[in-house]
């Protein structure tokens, strides 16, 4: 066990990346020849997570496979939040956390000793459990906010774009509209969700990581994101938490399950496969009794 | 793996999958009372049959709203979906069973109320249908044991109840030269192919067993490209 990234080689995407990334914006040109665009892949190799001493996952090997939807079910403390939030170097956030195994985007290291945490964030983005827009923001900033973090100035009629372009991906352009100056909390539940989602892609990231990302939504407006999450795949890899098993049956392409022996154990990958074939014939005993729901 | 999750559906589940099952029992009775039907020219029991014919019918659709109800309540995955996605199976062969017995037994009161005139071709008949009460019952019993092996050999089973029918057709030729008895030959014929046709139903619930057990579907045999 190291700290995070520590016996890493160096990579090159802190450069040729990272600066793709920082050069400013798209134009809507490039973006409009995004739609379908091909999206990166990210892989795991050998990666075990700690608190301080704790091991909360082991030896994870995976692939989340691009332009597609990966469900990563589990029982609570099974390490999938932990696993998800190592993807785009959040787990790191957390005092005493640490990392050690390999992640790549695209085959470059992202926790390369020259990579730049705050730029693999803007790659890899993520939607959180509850909708946590920018509550004193307006809407049209709360979409902006990540631009103006990321790419310095943007000229007002190009931020304008992006925002509209952002909230028509997110489903969300004709219900505020003609309300963008008002508060982002003034918005329902489902609403500020798909703000978030609006906001995560408004910096254009390659992969979107959500966790749980209707628990706290009611059932049309989950359907709602669901549909989104389907639609976004076009454009973006996409991993996402979830309890709800139904979720991953329907929203996935490619699940995996977590899990662990015992309590105070770490979580680990059991099985990772087609969704289809998770939830009609797993290949091990306890996936099958999870999606059963016959363990808790 | 503890107990106590979810366990009124797993026992509705089990539940279901008796009865259908229970369904073979009650085809394996209603062709038992057809080949006496056929051996003793009984116009009679043959409309017992037919009548009786609405308690299999009855369980189709009972079993059938259950299975629907628990994939619209309970979102039944891995071997629980595909095992009432067999049983869904299972329930519709029972049914189309149940109307092959139907279809001899109308047939029966055509023929008249006369003994029946061969003897040969009444004991291929009786032959066939004895040995597709055994396919019935190894059915069930694979079904219930989930026992691959014993689901693939139903094949050779039907082999044997095939083989018969082939020669019920080779004996009614015979006596299609007898003017008397050829109504009742052909009469008799449609039945043997009705009994062979009950073989195949089995033979489709083997490869139902195979599905809920390997999670792949794939016929046993083949008829449109035979090896």
């Amino acid at each position: 066990m190291g700290a995070a990234g520590a016996t890493r080689a160096e990579t090159e995407l802190g450069k040729a990346e990272m600066n793709a990334a920082t050069t400013g914006t798209q134009s809507p040109e490039s973006v409009a020849a995004a739609q379908g665009r091909p999206a990166k892949t990210l892989e795991t190799r050998s990666v075990n997570l700690y608190y301080g001493d704790f091991q909360a996952v082991e030896n994870v090997s995976m692939t989340v496979e691009p332009n597609k939807v990966t469900a990563l079910i589990g029982s609570s403390g099974c390490g999938k939040t932990t696993f998800l939030r190592s993807l785009n170097r959040m787990h790191e956030l957390t005092a005493g956390a640490s990392v050690d195994g390999e992640i790549t985007l695209d085959g470059q290291d992202i926790y390369g000793s020259r990579v730049d945490p705050v730029q693999v964030r803007r790659l890899v983005g993520m939607v959180f459990q509850s909708p946590n827009p920018f509550p004193t923001m307006s809407v049209y900033d709360n979409v902006a906010a990540g631009l103006n973090l990321n790419a310095g100035r943007v000229k007002k009629s190009e931020k304008d774009e992006i925002v509209e372009r952002s909230l028509r991906g997110a489903h969300l352009w004709n219900e505020v509209k003609d309300r963008l100056d008002k508060p982002g909390s003034s918005l329902s539940g489902g609403q500020q969700q798909r703000l978030c989602i609006a906001r995560a892609i408004a910096v254009e990231p390659e992969v979107l990581l959500m966790d749980e990302p209707c628990s706290a939504l009611d059932p049309v407006a989950t359907l709602a994101i669901e549909d989104l999450i389907g639609e976004l795949k076009s454009k973006f890899t996409i991993a996402i938490v979830t309890h709800n098993m139904q979720q991953a049956s329907r929203a996935s392409d490619i699940t995996a399950f977590f899990n662990l022996e015992e309590t105070g154990k770490p979580g680990r990958l059991v099985e990772i496969g087609a969704t289809e074939k998770i939830f009609t014939s797993p290949a091990q005993q306890a996936t099958e009794d999870y999606v059963s729901g016959r363990f808790g | 793996m503890p107990g106590g999750i979810r366990v009124e559906y797993q026992e509705e589940l089990e539940r279901l999958e008796a009865s259908a099952l229970g369904g073979l029992d009650l085809v394996s009775g209603a062709l038992s009372r057809t080949l006496e039907a056929i051996e003793h020219q009984d116009v009679e029991l043959a409309q017992i049959v037919v009548a009786d014919d609405d308690r299999i019918d009855g369980r189709y659709l009972e079993v059938h709203q259950a299975l629907i109800t628990l994939l619209a309540t309970q979102s039944p995955v891995a071997t629980d979906l595909r095992l009432i996605s067999a049983l869904l199976h299972v329930l519709k062969n029972v049914e189309r069973m149940g109307d092959q017995c139907v279809n001899i037994c109308k047939m029966i009161p055509l023929t008249g109320n006369e003994p029946p005139s061969d003897r040969e071709m009444v004991k291929l008949i009786l032959a066939m249908g004895g040995q597709t009460k055994t396919l019935i019952s190894q059915a069930k019993r694979a079904f219930e044991g989930r026992d691959v092996e014993l689901a693939q050999d139903l094949v050779r089973q039907d082999d044997v109840v095939d083989n018969l029918n082939r020669e019920c057709f080779r004996l009614a030729l015979e006596i299609g030269d007898d003017a008397d008895k050829r109504e009742w030959a052909m009469t008799m014929l449609l039945g043997a192919r009705a009994i062979e046709r009950i073989g195949d139903n089995a033979v489709d619930i083997g490869e139902q067993v195979a599905f809920v057990v390997t999670g792949l579907f794939r016929e046993f045999e083949d008829a449109s490209h035979p090896a």
